[in-house]
This record gives structure tokens, sequence and C-alpha cells, in this order.
């Protein structure tokens, strides 16, 4: 099997950021994949973004800009209070 | 008082970590090659150029390898008289040709050098800096620098005011995130500027007598509410962090705005005031780009970020200093001792929670809102314990100042089966059922006063079967004495004639990460009224003890010179200790009190130095 190299993009292997841990992938040329020399995840470039965005659901915020009147009227706000399970805001 | 201020710092690498791989390894063809220096220098450059586009004057932190530069040096001296800009120093950025070939060690983290080597360098480096620009530097930093390194460098070179002294919450979290290979072991500091104690830097001064001699700043101005289950790594004032946790689109990271406006609210529980840091190595803009980052983005982000911050500027609402000034105001404006504070929100994870975190010079601690508000995280800098690091210490690369809770080191509130995490909580009992409060989201408000600083968590209902409770908690700091007074108060009631009990309790232990550490030696205690004491030295034999009308009870954990004490402040209270055992490695007190509607129980909970 062929030497694995730094892909033309140095993906990180997107298993490893699920559990917070940022760990280059390695490509395999032959085989045209990438790999995961720490845990047992390979796969092309096309599950690779696919999982990044599944690893991006973990922002739902991430395009919202909350500005500083924003930030302060949440200081006014009753929030959640309670020891029954409240929805998740949408 | 009405001030945001915002230090930028640049420094002139020639061999940044994370262009240089080959050379970090040892392949001394690569090492400080042309095209690496020239490389850095432009990004030093196009970072300079960026801040001063927007009106924003830096500090250039002079480098080891840069002082050896004469391209480097005549730059700070060209951007010194045309802009301003501070010329500093730092600890970071050591290698190159000729530190190899002195100090023979392929070592990048100064702190962690043996005691010789780091006086060494201060004198060769500081020496260097006079002799490139005749004088001393008055700003320097690293990752992190002890109080012995602070000390003796006040002493060699009194001028130094200011010093990036750590990295907030870098700690076991980040080495993780890191594969376990990056040796910043740094939990327990302010997340804000401070003055550091001369027993401990990353402990807030006690008074003059204990007072370093500089003003320490973190590395970067961190999200509060991100840091505590993530690695501080991706969620700072640093656009390419933002970029490494993905929490970006295209070239779009709003949460980069987020964090500035957050910390511009800041100013509403610190008096008026609130800093950033912005600090971003050039090894995070190179042209090769950032793991899947190309250069575009990560130039762009730079650019937007920095554009923000002169917008701010324009609109005068933010001050922009050097290290050395703001240094100089920081001592004319703040107290040596001065207390921080921040209820924080999050505007990443789509949540409603928020956190408070507080400290002062005898302890910093972290409230979970969406757990009640119960206490998560506790280093008792009352302690002011002397944790020297770096090769030839007991500490070693564990920079870290210990905690006696950490609920995601230590379990917290959920346990798998067994035994009690490490968390500062209450219990409310009836009729056989119990509900920890830390079950109960909630958010805060704020208040302060003369001597105070107060976070009001607003009120839970608890749910029993035939009654609803709701309860109402408080925290009131007792500025810089160590003591927190907690108050729970039944403020509604389905069945107004109903009793419910609290137990108001702490599960304690110490360490600095997640394994548990020994607490063979930690003693326990009921005080009863008078005065007498029902104690036990630890042995993970399960013992426990209770008594009605306690004076106190408390506990010392002497391997972080720590005793911890609760008090009932409003009636008669149950006290009792719990040892623990091996499966279950903590350590609990608690305070038991019956209550009906609209009364509350209030316990001042302290922490001070045991000998």
């Amino acid at each position: 099997m062929a030497q694995g190299r730094t892909g033309k993009i140095n993906y990180r292997c997107p298993q490893c950021l699920f559990r917070t841990i940022d760990y280059d992938l390695l490509y395999d040329r032959d085989a045209d994949q990438y790999y995961c020399r720490r845990c047992n995840w390979e796969g092309d470039e096309m599950a690779i973004l696919a999982l990044y965005r599944v690893y991006k659901q973990q922002y739902p915020d991430m395009l919202k800009r909350w500005t500083v009147v924003e930030i302060l009227a949440k200081d006014e706000e009753p929030g959640t209070t309670g020891n029954t399970p409240n929805p998740r805001p949408s | 008082m009405d001030k945001f201020i915002l230090n930028v710092v640049h420094r002139p690498e020639l061999m940044p970590e994370y262009i240089n791989a080959d050379a970090q390894a040892g392949k001394a063809e690569e090492f400080g090659g042309k095209k690496v220096v020239g490389e850095s220098l432009d990004i030093f450059r196009l970072q300079q150029d960026i801040a001063h586009a927007n009106g924003i004057k830096c500090t250039i932190q002079m480098t080891y390898a840069s002082l050896y530069s004469d391209e480097a040096i005549q730059l700070a001296k060209d951007y010194h008289k045309q802009y301003g800009d501070e010329i500093g120093h730092t600890f970071l950025g050591v290698q190159c040709d000729r530190f190899r070939a002195t100090y023979g060690s392929r070592e990048l983290a100064m702190w962690l050098f043996p005691w010789d080597l780091k006086v060494r360098l201060v004198h060769d480096s500081f020496e260097r800096f006079k002799e490139a620009f005749g004088f001393y530097p008055t700003s320097t930093g690293s990752y992190f620098l002890d109080a012995e390194l602070i000390n003796y460098i006040k002493e060699k070179y009194p001028g130094v005011k200011i010093a990036v002294a750590a990295c907030f919450e870098e700690g076991p979290k980040v080495f993780r995130h890191t594969n376990n290979t990056w040796y910043t072991l740094l939990d327990g500091g302010p997340w804000t500027a401070w003055v550091p104690s001369k027993a401990c830097s990353h402990a807030i001064a006690e008074n003059a007598a204990d007072d370093a001699g500089i003003v320490a700043v973190p590395h970067l101005s961190r999200d509060l509410l991100g840091v505590m289950d993530n690695p501080g790594d991706m969620f700072g004032t640093h656009p390419q962090n933002i970029i490494r946790g993905l929490a970006y689109e295209d070239d779009r990271l709003p949460f980069m705005y987020n964090l500035v406006d957050q910390y511009q609210v800041m100013k509403r529980y610190n008096k008026g005031f609130s800093y950033n840091l912005v600090y971003v190595g050039p090894g995070w803009m190179g042209k090769a780009g950032r793991w899947e980052c190309p250069y575009r983005i990560l130039k762009k982000s730079y650019e937007d970020f920095l554009a923000y911050y002169g917008q701010l500027k324009r609109e005068g609402k933010v001050t922009v200093m050097t290290m050395t000034e703001f240094a100089d105001w920081y001592r004319a404006n703040k107290a040596v001792n001065e207390p921080i504070c921040a209820l924080w929100k999050d505007t990443i994870f789509g949540t409603k929670n928020q956190c408070f975190w507080y400290a002062d010079s005898r302890f910093r601690v972290q409230i979970d809102l969406k757990l009640g508000g119960a206490i998560t995280d506790i280093r008792p800098y009352a302690s002011k314990l002397k944790r020297p690091c770096g090769a030839g210490t007991p500490a070693n690369q564990d920079a870290s100042y210990p905690f006696i809770v950490h609920a995601r080191y230590r379990g917290g509130p959920f346990t798998h089966y067994a035994g009690e995490g490490a968390i500062k909580s209450a219990k409310v009992r009836f009729h056989g059922e119990e509900v920890d409060l830390s079950a109960c989201r909630s958010t805060g408000r704020y208040e302060e006063g003369d001597g105070y600083r107060k976070l009001i968590v607003r009120p839970v209902t608890v749910e029993f079967r035939g009654l609803e409770v709701r309860i109402e908690t408080s925290y009131t700091f007792r500025e810089n004495t160590g003591t927190i007074d907690i108050a729970r108060k039944i403020v509604g009631l389905t069945d107004p004639t109903a009793k419910v009990e609290i137990d108001e309790f702490i599960t304690a232990c110490w360490g600095t990460r997640e394994y548990p550490e020994d607490l063979t030696g930690c003693t326990l205690a009921v005080i009863h009224d008078d005065g007498t004491r029902h104690a036990i030295d630890y042995a993970y034999r399960c013992r426990e003890h209770s008594a009605e009308a306690v004076a106190a009870v408390e506990a010392v954990i002497p391997m972080v010179h720590t005793r911890i004490r609760m008090t009932p402040q409003t009636g008669p209270c149950k006290g009792y200790y719990e040892e623990g055992y091996s499966f279950a490695p903590n350590l609990k007190i608690g305070l038991c009190r019956e209550l009906g509607l609209n009364e509350e129980l209030v316990t001042t909970f302290s922490i001070e130095r045991a000998a």
C-alpha cells in the first residue's frame, strides 16, 4: 500500500473532531482516500465535508450576530426555570 | 467609568511553530531557512499594516530570534517612530540557530526550562534588547510566567510593568484537543487583567505587600461559556482560533464580533471597565493556510476583526493602548486586589445558557446557571500556593492552579450509578423525594454595592408529588474576604403550610486534572455550638456524622493548604460530613434546615489558607 501523505488540503479527522481532538488526516493516493492514524475513520473528501457540516450543528447561532444591546437584553430575560426539561429554542 | 480597552500584540517570530514543522523536528537544513524567515516577517508586516490601517496602535513583542535579526529590529524601530507602537519583549519564539547553539535545546516553552536556563535567557534577551534598542523593555510575556520568574524579572529589571502571564483555561481540555501534545497546562487563572500575587501568578494579589509588581494579562480574551466544556483554543479574540473550531461559514465569522460585543457588556459587571487582548501569532496567517482554511480567509478574518475594533475606536467605544500604557492606566484606576466579575451569555450554541465568574484575592469561582446556579469550579487563591513550574520542579509541566471543585473534571451533578461528583449545590427534600437544584435550569441577575458583588439566580420550580416549590438562590461575594453568603429562599409553595428541607452542601476534592488525587490526610469536622468538634482524618472509609444545631461544618485539604467552612446565618441547622470512599473520592460537608414559605436558609461559605 502507498505511503500516506498530507493531502492538498490539510484536513483534520472528522471523527476525532467530534471528540474535540485535532488530528491531521493522511491521504492514500492509490485508494484516493483519507484516513486517520488515531481512530478508525477513513473516507473521501465528500465524507469529510459532510461530517464537518454535522460538526457545525453544535453552533446553531454560528451565523447569528449578537450585539451589545441584544446581549444586555439577556439580563432582563426570565430564562428557563424548572427541573423539567425545556424545549431547545429553534 | 466607561472604559473598554484594547491591546493588540504582534510578534516578529522568525520560526512560527506552524510554518516550520520540519525545523521543529530538528531538520537543520530547514531551520530558520530564508523562506521561512521571509514569510514570517511578511506576515508580521501584514498584521501591522492591517492594524495601522484601522488606526490601531500595537505592541510589538520582540522574540529572542528577532532580536538577532537586523531586519526585524529595524522594522520595530520604524513602526515605533511612525505609529507610536510599543517595542516590547516576549519569551515566545526563542528557537533559531543562535538559540540552539547557545542553549543546546529544542525546548520552545520558556516557562518549562530548568531554572538556570530561565534566568540565563532573561539576562541574554533583556541585555540583547537593550543593545538593539537602547532601553530595557517594559512589557514582556510568554504563554505562562510563574511567580518565581516574575519576581526574578522584577528584581533584575524593575522597569517591567506588564506581562502576558497566562493563557486563560489552557489546561487539560486544550491538551486533549492537541492530541495530548501541547503542554500549556495553565488552568485556574483570571480571564482578564489582574495584579498577580508574589506567591503565585495565577492568584490575584492580596495587598500592596503581595503585589508582584506587574499587571498580568491573559494571552487572549476568551468566551467564558465556551471554555467551560470545550478547549479554549476555539473560542477567543483570535479569528483563526474560531476558524479552528469550525464556527464559520465561507468567510463569515459573526461570533468574533459577538465576543467583542460581549466583552463590552462586561463593563456592566466591572464598574465600567472591560479589556480585550488580541494576540495572533504569525503562524496562524501562513500562505499555506491552516488546516482546511485557505490563506485568503485567514487573512480576511484578521482584516475584518481589526476593522471592527477600528470602527469601535472611531465611535469612541474602545480605547486602544499599548501594553505599557494599559499597565499605567490599570495602576492609576484599579486596586491591587480588584475583584473581577462576569455574567456571560451564550452567543454561539443557540441556548439561553449563562455562567457567572467571580475572582478576587481569595478565590476564583465559576457558577453554572443551567445547573440552577451550582458552583462548578473553585480555585482557592487564599492558599496562595507556591507552584513553580518547569524542569526540576515538582509540578514540571502542570502549571495549573489546583481546584477544590471541578464539576467537569470530577463528575459534577452526574455520576455513573455510584458516588457523588464535585460540586457546590443544594438539595430539596419533601416526603422522601429529593431534587438537586442542579437539575433546574435558570438564568441570573447581577447586583453590586459597597464591598460586595451579588448574583441572583432567578427562581426555579421544584416539582414533588403533591407539591411545587419555588426557590430563589443568591450568592453575595464579600470582596477579598474569602466568603460567600449563599441564600436559598422559598418564594412559592402550592401548599402554603408545607415545609421542605434544604440541604446546602459541597462535595469537594483537589487536583488540576481529571484523575483523582489522594485525599488521605484531609480532615472533616462538625463543630458543635459549644465549640467541641467531631472530626475524622480522611481514610476512604465512608464514615458519616451529623448533629443538630451546629456552629459550622468544615473540611481541610492540606495538599492545597485550604480550609473550607460552612456556617449557618439564619436559625439552627443540622450539620454533617460524609467521608467518601475510593470509588467516590470526594469529601462532603453540608447544612440542612426545614423551611416554609418566605423562609430562607443563609449560609456563609468561606475559604481560607490552612497552615
